[in-house]
């Protein structure tokens, strides 16, 4: 009696062992259809190599455009890549139902034998997936071009078609091995993982677009150029690290982005104050219309773009402008103030400033509003004027504020955004008017040197990140509260 | 119940001081003088761009190439506002940038109100961590390079779902939410739960149109974003113009002028009619586009300046 129970215990456990195995092994395949190393349609060295298996899967026309000019050729058949489009469909499709099977897993036996039984219909649709795409395999090794289209069983192919089969055996184990549900057995979830299953979708979307990428810092150790690969041929460990600092030419242009991304940056921390001024000043007009309609009206260009930000300023200063009109309406020659290389920092704070303080003061508005009147009302008692109020009590209410938001803007001292800076360069002021941001933008999406820029990037977001870590510490040491 | 705590979110109007009145110094007048010139300044200087911008579009379209229109508009006509639809691909960009800040904030609004929802619940399956690896996001970034990367391997270049499906998941809204939702009395949820009803319809039924002044808060910063957006377009969209946004097309329309300018200037030789009538047509064209561009931000101004406060504020709690 005693050793039976313990039997059963065992065999509990056991199942459970399986059932951890048999998730882990979902959650992996799920995972490998965002690797485009591991995309096992990738038949031929004509298919993009960037491209992992979902994207296969769902967009056809992905699929087929690098493919057009061999398909026109005749190198391959057009016919080959549709029945590759369809193999990848089925195998996306059938993952759904191991990824339910994964789901259900965490509820009631009914509903954990209901999940396998989705699975095992999953993977063997997977697998008629697989099937179709060694059929456009052996449709596509049959051209008469074979250097041009290298056709190739991937490796891809093998693991995830090995990964399939795993979860398929393990499914068929646990249909087996798992007892029947009672009578009154129901299909039913456990509350907090009913509320987990829900939230995954979102999960699920924040891994892909914000924890996927940092999959692509490998290619800061690789000698890549787009439309390349990566392999062990073109591994180059940190180069592309020293020779950011070896090279001259990049070395000089990074010395001088740098300068200019922390000028600019510095220039906004020494006026950081001027919101809180702006804030302090606007509520000492007392008449509350008045106020109001200030207050509207210097908010309103926040929420504008930075093109159009640039249209007004080709409206105002440009050689069309309104100040070249006047001018050459007496006489004068037109000038175009955009073009001109002088005190580009300083125009661009200015222009950061009109755009966004009345903006910022807001948060010091509603600062100002939270102080509690009798601290004036007593000050008034004690004959403190107007100025006196305002630096000993409003100034002091508003810096634990102010406080917060300049470490939050310390740590962002690398991150000055690129719409603002790409708008107003032109050959004249690009030296210095070049920031970190968009200076990668311009020699990474623009020229394509994606190693080199993915290490600046790298040691961007590293930097940031320390910064912040800093920042929160140096809060919590000071105010006994952390800011993130 | 509902009432009642409708009204304890009822808008607060600022304090006007009520102190004991004391006498007006000199020094009182100088600032006050000082003060109000300062901000009647800086309001001028923030509304001029938009009116000018405006008598440029309305103005007979010669007298504005000659540069005649200063402060008052002259020979005031709509025909460029008209002349627009036959501009190439411009209803192209109007129909995508519409398009995406539909679908795009409603994607986000529906998904920061669920997940917001959602992390309030204790009882998740490890929701701490959960809601950090969520949040922890706003924080760190791989970089732009390796985000595009990311997004060409999904296929999300040159496709219209590149513009909204990375915007789904908004974290900073999701703190907002989850604070309002926190902010909401726990009995009426409990209340329906004994009642026996669902998660998912305590959430349709209680939980969404309680939160509305905060959906409604997001959805117009959403809807704005959207509008404005430009850098994605830039940058994802480089093989299909026909996805470009409203604010790429004006970007490309304002660089085409200066450089059709530069020309002009380099080359320092009269133009031809048609040049000529080709650049005094860009140039109408890019103030009417940005005009165009800017009307549905004015229009949604107003209802967005209610909320300005509570989200800031909202926001300053940390999540």
């Amino acid at each position: 009696m005693h050793s039976n129970e313990a039997k059963k215990a065992t065999k509990k456990h056991s199942i459970e062992m399986i059932f951890y195995l048999y998730r882990f092994s979902i959650i992996l395949l799920v995972i490998s259809l965002f690797m485009p190393s591991l995309n096992p349609g990738r038949i031929t060295s004509l298919i993009n190599e960037n491209m992992s298996l979902f994207t296969s899967g769902i967009s056809y026309s992905s699929l087929i455009s690098n493919t057009l000019r061999s398909i026109n050729l005749g190198w391959v058949q057009g016919e080959t890549f549709k029945i590759l489009f369809i193999g990848c469909m089925l195998v996306c499709a059938g993952v759904i139902g191991a990824v339910v099977g994964g789901c259900t897993s965490l509820g009631s036996l009914k509903l954990r034998r209901l999940g396998n039984v989705f699975a095992i219909i999953g993977n063997v649709i997977s697998l008629i997936g697989f099937g179709t795409i060694r059929a456009a395999y052996s449709q596509i090794s049959m051209t008469a071009y074979p250097e041009r289209v290298n056709p190739e069983i991937p490796i891809g192919f093998y693991i995830i078609m090995g990964l399939i089969i795993f979860i398929l055996v393990l499914s068929l184990i646990l249909l087996i091995v798992q007892p029947k549900p009672s009578e009154n057995d129901e299909y039913e979830l456990q509350q907090k993982y009913k509320l987990f299953l829900l939230i995954i979708p979102f999960i699920a979307l924040v891994f892909v677009f914000s924890y996927l990428p940092l999959w692509g810092w490998r290619y800061a150790f690789f000698d890549y150029k787009a439309g390349g690969t990566l392999s062990k041929d073109n591994y180059v460990g940190f180069k592309w690290f020293k020779f950011l600092l070896e090279n001259k030419a990049t070395r000089n242009d990074i010395v001088r982005v740098l300068r200019n991304t922390l000028a600019m940056s510095g220039l906004g921390l020494a006026t950081s104050w001027c919101s809180m001024a702006f804030a302090i000043l606007l509520c000492e007009i007392k008449q509350l219309r008045i106020r109001r309609f200030i207050q509207t009206f210097t908010t309103v260009p926040n929420f504008i773009s930075w093109v159009l930000v640039y249209s007004f300023a080709t409206l105002i200063f440009s050689s069309e402008g309104i100040i070249s009109n006047i001018i050459v309406a007496r006489g004068g020659i037109a000038v175009n103030y955009l073009l001109s290389d002088q005190h580009t920092w300083l125009k661009m704070l200015v222009w950061g400033m009109w755009k966004g303080i009345g903006w910022s003061a807001i948060v010091y508005i509603a600062g100002i509003s939270g102080i509690d009147q009798q601290l004036y009302e007593a000050a008034t008692v004690d004959g403190a004027g107007r100025f006196r109020k305002m630096w000993h009590i409003t100034v002091p209410g508003l810096l634990p504020t102010y406080f917060v938001l300049l470490l939050l803007q310390i740590s962002g001292i690398l991150s000055n955004g690129m719409e603002q800076y790409l708008v107003f360069e032109n050959p004249n002021n690009t030296r210095e008017i070049m920031v970190l941001d968009l200076y990668v933008y311009k020699l990474g999406i623009g020229s394509g040197k994606i190693p080199l820029t993915t290490v600046v990037g790298m040691v961007k977001s590293i930097v940031s990140v320390t910064l912040l870590l800093g920042a929160n510490k140096f809060s919590k040491l000071i105010r006994g509260e952390s800011l993130i | 119940m509902i009432k009642i705590f409708k009204r304890k979110s009822d808008k607060k109007e600022y304090y006007v001081s009520s102190a004991p009145k004391y006498k007006t110094t000199l020094g009182d007048v100088i600032f006050n003088i000082l003060n109000y010139t300062f901000f009647i300044v800086f309001t001028i200087a923030c509304i001029f761009p938009f009116y000018y911008l405006l008598i440029n579009t309305i103005s007979d379209n010669d007298l504005v190439r000659k540069g005649a229109i200063t402060f008052i508009p002259k020979g005031i006509h709509f025909k460029n506002y008209i002349s627009l639809k036959s501009v190439g691909d411009l209803m192209q960009s109007f129909k995508v940038t519409v398009a995406r800040t539909v679908i795009g904030t409603g994607l986000m609004v529906g998904a920061s109100g669920l997940v917001g929802f959602l992390v309030t619940k204790q009882e998740m399956w490890g929701r701490s961590f959960w809601y950090r690896f969520i949040i922890i996001t706003m924080y760190f970034n791989a970089g732009l390079v390796p985000w595009y990367l990311n997004m060409a391997m999904l296929g999300l270049t040159d496709n219209f779902l590149g513009y909204i499906i990375p915007g789904i998941v908004a974290p900073y809204n999701i703190i907002l939410v989850k604070t309002y939702i926190e902010s909401i009395p726990a009995e009426l949820e409990e209340s329906a739960y004994i009642d026996g009803a669902s998660y998912f319809k305590v959430f349709l039924k209680i939980i969404w149109p309680l939160s509305k002044p905060i959906l409604a808060t997001i959805a117009i910063f959403g809807a704005v974003g959207n509008w404005n957006s430009f850098q994605d377009s830039l940058i994802i969209m480089q093989n299909d113009a026909s996805l470009y946004t409203l604010q790429h097309r004006l970007y490309m329309y304002l660089n085409q002028t200066t450089n059709i300018g530069q020309v002009m200037k380099s080359a320092n030789t009269k133009l031809s009619a048609s040049t000529q009538a080709a650049l005094l047509n860009a140039k109408t064209i890019k103030y009417t586009i940005s005009m165009v561009t800017v009307i549905p931000i004015l229009l949604v101004y107003p209802f967005m300046q209610r909320y300005f406060e509570k989200g800031i504020m909202l926001g300053a709690v940390k999540g």
